[in-house]
């Protein structure tokens, strides 16, 4: 833990079940991560991202006093480098969608392997997202409901027909590479894609947030 | 003042503010009779002096009862005291002749406002017995008691007015009692709720934990993970059912429960985050071609293939893909099985379709999987149901 080596990854992990948060962080540590900082709730995450700085936070969606999106909030706004990966159990419902556009770069439910977190960890602290299928099954709902929503404005985020392919083979199970085969581009040219659809939807979130505290006049300091 | 301030919750506030417009209409009743009549008064200065009085107890009373604190046992006595000593006052200011030729000097329709205020306070039986009080002093006064109610039917209209006030009163606070209870009653379940799912949580992430370490330990104690993974999957469904449920209308079923339900080991379903909803009737069908679908990926695609479940809401039309990365099949097979009439399953996927003025369409290839990619016009209402 002590260890300053630069290239290591630092890692917090945000769960209020300690079991689950020990394990968790005992096998990350014994993948060669640094598991620099633990936190039960949305309060403490905030508080120990500012400290630590962490490379990537693993962030459990129920927590001890909110959810996920909003510790995702909290741990952005102190720490804007970090990158969040939800590590959720309750499966792929709203609340993942919410945390998304919070600003989670991935998602992974609990029953996941030790190997696939390890290396999932790994990605997203490359700056690359972390996708299932579930997930880009939600983020494509959520573009079709914003294209047809009654509140539909031509500023609202829309998907370009590659990015609508390239979701759609996700949702559908290919990887990465095999989509890559199939349109016969660059592997990357796939992960760009798909991190394209994700920034949209945290700009639009962002957007619409602001337009939210400037009418409410939130935007003014008291 | 700060004892029994309760005009927020108090169910019978309406009708405390619609007896105190009766007592203004009493009250000009009873001005324009004092005007009237107080020249033929044997003391009009003390008649002057008491209807003083008179107009200060009404706008007392007025005050008290919109503001709440005079709604209680004690204020509603008094205001009974007053009006029978108004009543008696009569025999001050008027002679014997003028009281048995007239109704009391304060007038006997602002001396009902004592029985409504009782009958508001304490129901039909209180109201009724202080009307029966009121109209006993009046006896008194006049000194004799007119049974013939054909052509005096005051006493009547006080026990109507007794009962029917008292009664709105008391429905009044049923109804308010039932309301609190229903309240009381959604709030512990609400709270249930909340505690289930978060019980519902910590034993997904248990089971979670003990599929994972399991796993990883191998030998027998897989297999008790096998089983902890089953269990972990199976109430996770449960805990997105349920939440699926709220606020959806019985006509209209959300598509994305049935499917949901066919996720497993082998079977990943992605759903939008919204409601998915269509008739009740298009969603069992739908459901059950992607049964017989999933049947075809079990029963052609080999041992370790997975299918993929998409479901995508286009607005105007459903679309479901049920992917496989099995072995897939060369098109001439395909043709192979057409023609030898193999096709039972794939006809009926179709069949199914078709009958919803949808489509089925298939592809494949050698080492591709097999791919169905199922549509059907929605048929909404104007504004479809949204949520969030």
């Amino acid at each position: 833990m002590a260890d300053e080596d630069p290239a290591t990854i630092t890692v917090m992990v945000v769960d209020d079940h300690p079991i689950w948060r020990d394990a968790v962080a005992r096998d990350l540590a014994d993948e060669g991560f640094a598991v620099v900082a633990t936190a039960d709730g949305v309060a403490a995450a905030r508080r120990r991202a500012a400290v630590v700085r962490p490379d990537v936070v693993l962030m459990d969606m129920q927590l001890a006093d909110g959810d996920g999106a909003a510790a995702t909030v909290g741990v952005l706004e102190v720490s804007p480098t970090s990158r969040v990966l939800v590590l959720s159990a309750s499966g792929e419902r709203d609340d993942v969608l919410q945390a998304v556009k919070a600003g989670a770069t991935g998602y992974l439910v609990k029953s996941a392997s030790k190997a696939e977190l390890t290396e999932a960890v790994a990605e997203t602290a490359q700056g690359r997202a972390v996708f299932t299928p579930g997930l880009a099954g939600l983020v494509l709902g959520e573009y079709r409901r914003i294209a047809r929503g009654p509140g539909a404005t031509p500023s609202g985020p829309t998907l370009t027909e590659r990015e609508t392919e390239v979701l759609r083979y996700v949702a559908k199970g290919l990887t990465a590479k095999q989509i890559a085969a199939k349109l016969s581009v660059s592997h990357r040219t796939v992960e760009n894609h798909v991190q394209a659809t994700f920034r949209k939807l945290q700009v639009a979130n962002r957007v619409e947030l602001t337009r939210y505290a400037i009418e409410h006049g939130l935007d003014k300091n008291p | 003042m700060s004892t029994t301030i309760r005009t927020s919750t108090d169910p019978t506030t309406p009708l405390w503010r619609a007896a105190q417009v009766f007592r203004l209409l009493s009250y000009l009743y009873a001005a324009g009779f004092q005007i009237a009549s107080v020249d033929d008064l044997e003391r009009p200065a003390l008649g002057w002096v008491l209807f003083g009085v008179l107009s200060a107890w009404t706008l007392a009373c007025a005050v008290a009862y919109l503001h709440g604190f005079g709604r209680r046992p004690a204020w509603v006595g008094a205001e009974f005291v007053v009006v029978i000593g108004m009543i008696w006052a009569t025999r001050l200011v008027a002679s014997e002749d003028w009281i048995a030729a007239n109704q009391s000097w304060p007038t006997t329709l602002w001396a009902t406002n004592a029985p409504i205020s009782a009958a508001i306070l304490a129901g039909p039986i209180v109201g009724m017995g202080t009307g029966v009080a009121v109209m006993a002093v009046y006896a008194a006064l006049k000194g004799s008691v007119s049974f013939d109610f054909t052509r005096n039917a005051t006493i009547v209209i006080e026990l109507a007015v007794g009962l029917a006030v008292g009664m709105a009163a008391q429905t009044a606070r049923r109804a308010h009692a039932e309301l609190e209870r229903a309240v009381r009653m959604s709030a512990v379940v609400a709270e249930r709720e909340r505690l289930a799912r978060q019980v519902h949580d910590g034993v997904i992430q248990v089971l979670a934990l003990v599929a994972r370490r399991g796993h990883e330990i191998g030998g027998p104690t897989a297999e008790l993970a096998a089983l902890a993974g089953e269990q972990e999957r199976a109430l996770r469904r449960l805990v997105s059912v349920e939440t699926v449920r709220d606020g959806v209308d019985a006509e209209f079923v959300d598509l994305r429960t049935p499917l949901n339900g066919r996720a497993d080991d082998r079977v990943v379903v992605s759903v939008p985050g919204t409601p998915v909803l269509l008739g009740a009737a298009v969603v069992a069908e739908l459901d059950a071609a992607v049964g017989n679908v999933l049947d075809n990926v079990r029963a052609h695609a080999g041992p370790a293939a997975r299918a993929f479940v998409l479901l995508e809401d286009l607005g105007d039309s459903v679309t479901i893909s049920v992917r496989d990365d099995g072995v897939g099949m060369p098109p001439e097979r395909l043709a192979q099985a057409r023609s030898e009439g193999r096709m039972g399953i794939s006809q009926s996927i179709v069949g199914r379709l078709e009958a919803l003025s949808g489509s089925a369409r298939l592809t494949t290839a050698p080492g591709e999987g097999v791919e169905w990619e199922l549509t059907v016009p929605t048929h909404r209402p104007e504004a479809g149901p949204q949520r969030g």
